[in-house]
């Protein structure tokens, strides 16, 4: 299955799932692939020092960009009430301008050659979870940063789109079951390498070359609105 | 005359003008206490004299959202002033200037994140304790967009900030339902001044926005807008929580 035979890519946040096991899957299918773990992306010369280094290991700029990263304290839950500014700080903000700058910087990688931008947003921030108001805030926030994004970098072939794994794909205690009364229509939530993979690396591949701004649920028929 | 919100107590920010004004008047007139939480007493304190020239009760205390200490002086001094707080609606936004997203700096991006996001934070956190001593009365309204769901092509970090907004509104609906507290937002369009400027500097903007428009109309926004906040605010809509209502004379239609 070497779709992605011509393709460099880069995942975010690869020292960890659900970034590890799409990074196999992006390797699986052809691609050359580098896994960002700790680079800085709160800054947007982090973000662009991170890609350029990417860049030069994999010779040549880059096609595809995976965005898992997420400061960890975002996955803890927490009562609202009790999140100071501190806290707010560190999952909002962090999060937002990591997503940010990880857009700007696949847009300097991509401008005038096109490429894919895949987010990794869990279903839970749609459906909303008590004690994630943080985590769900920023997600969503993710998610429609990548829409507008699509919107506006059309024209130059860059599509970005969003990836909805099952909740239990990121360490926040929660499950399928409490995004929907109803039992994972495909059985569970599935492997991130065996079941979300081949979604990323269509997405990431040219098979996918007119679908831009789009949320694909891969959470095993849980999440199915609209 | 007893109305809908007689006996509560309603603070709504960025309500100087526009939506939050609209949003005011309509709690004003149904009998509410009104908090006219605006960053400039210029543009505040006429919408809460109008309000009192109704016969209506209204008073302005000027709040920057994007400051938890200015924040927490608007709550402070409301519960002071009318003993309690049942209705926080954070409306206040700044920073929709058409821009490329990949030319977006930090600036751009602090005034986006710190008004709707940050103000939705603080409302909400600096709220909770009055919300959850009014329990079923107890009410978190935040004025988002559609282009929160749609995502903007004009202005890219407008849709993240409204998003979260929208996501807020879920998650915290499902952490303070057990207390009978109700989150919602309301996404509109309507006539505020931000709008009419935008389709002075764009026509083709608002013959596109019209055209999309079901109703032929923008809103008004006191009656087409603050109507659905009393709704929300008001008995009425004790059972919806967790929802955007979209107030937008049938344009988007995503949901």
């Amino acid at each position: 299955m070497a779709t992605l035979g011509d393709k460099r890519a880069v995942v975010t946040g690869a020292a960890s799932e659900p970034g590890r096991g799409l990074e196999r899957a992006l390797r699986d299918g052809g691609a050359s692939v580098l896994g960002l773990a700790d680079a800085a992306y709160e800054n947007r010369a982090g973000a662009e020092a991170a890609f350029a280094a990417a860049q030069q290991e994999l010779g040549g700029p880059l096609d595809v960009v995976v965005h898992t990263a997420m400061p960890a304290v975002a996955y803890e839950p927490v009562d609202f009430a009790t999140v100071d500014d501190a806290r707010w700080h560190a999952v909002w903000e962090v999060a937002m301008r990591s997503a940010l700058f990880v857009l700007q910087a696949a847009h300097g990688q991509m401008s005038g050659r096109g490429g894919s931008v895949v987010m990794v947003t869990p279903t839970v921030a749609m459906s909303g979870a008590a004690r994630l108001v943080p985590y769900t805030t920023a997600v969503e926030g993710q998610r429609l940063l990548a829409k507008a994004a699509a919107r506006q970098w059309g024209p130059d072939g860059i599509r970005v789109n969003c990836l909805a794994p099952a909740p239990e794909h990121v360490p926040i205690g929660v499950d399928s079951m409490s995004v929907s009364l109803a039992a994972p229509a495909l059985g569970g939530p599935g492997d991130v390498e065996a079941d979300l993979g081949p979604v990323v690396v269509w997405l990431a591949s040219d098979a996918a070359h007119f679908v831009t701004g789009a949320t694909v649920c891969a959470d095993g028929g849980v999440w199915m609105a609209p | 005359m007893t109305g809908r919100l007689t006996g509560r107590t309603v603070v709504v920010t960025g309500a100087g003008q526009g939506v939050g004004e609209g949003i005011a008047r309509a709690c004003a007139s149904e009998g509410a206490n009104v908090v006219i939480a605006a960053r400039r007493a210029e543009t505040g304190e006429p919408v809460a004299a109008a309000i009192r020239a109704d016969g209506a009760e209204a008073v302005c205390i000027v709040t920057d959202v994007t400051s938890r200490a200015a924040m927490t002086r608007c709550v402070e001094e409301t519960v002071g002033r009318y003993g309690g707080l049942e209705v926080m609606v954070h409306n206040a936004y700044r920073g929709g200037s058409p821009h490329r997203l990949e030319d977006a700096d930090v600036e751009l991006w602090e005034h986006n994140s710190r008004t709707a996001v940050w103000g939705s934070y603080y409302s909400a956190v600096l709220a909770y304790p009055h919300l959850a001593a009014a329990g079923a009365r107890g009410r978190l309204i935040l004025v988002t967009s559609p282009a929160g769901v749609e995502g903007s092509a004009n202005i890219p970090l407008y849709s993240p900030v409204k998003a979260a907004q929208r996501a807020m509104a879920k998650s915290l609906s499902r952490e303070w339902g057990p207390l009978g507290i109700t989150v919602n937002c309301i996404a509109p369009v309507a006539a505020s001044p931000a709008l009419i400027g935008a389709f002075e500097q764009n026509p083709v903007l608002k013959e596109r926005v019209e055209a999309r428009t079901s109703l032929r109309r923008i809103g008004d926004p006191e009656r087409d807008i603050g109507s659905v906040a009393v709704f929300l605010a008001s008995d009425d809509g004790a059972y919806v929580t967790g929802q955007t209502i979209v107030c937008d004379g049938g344009s988007f239609m995503g949901l």
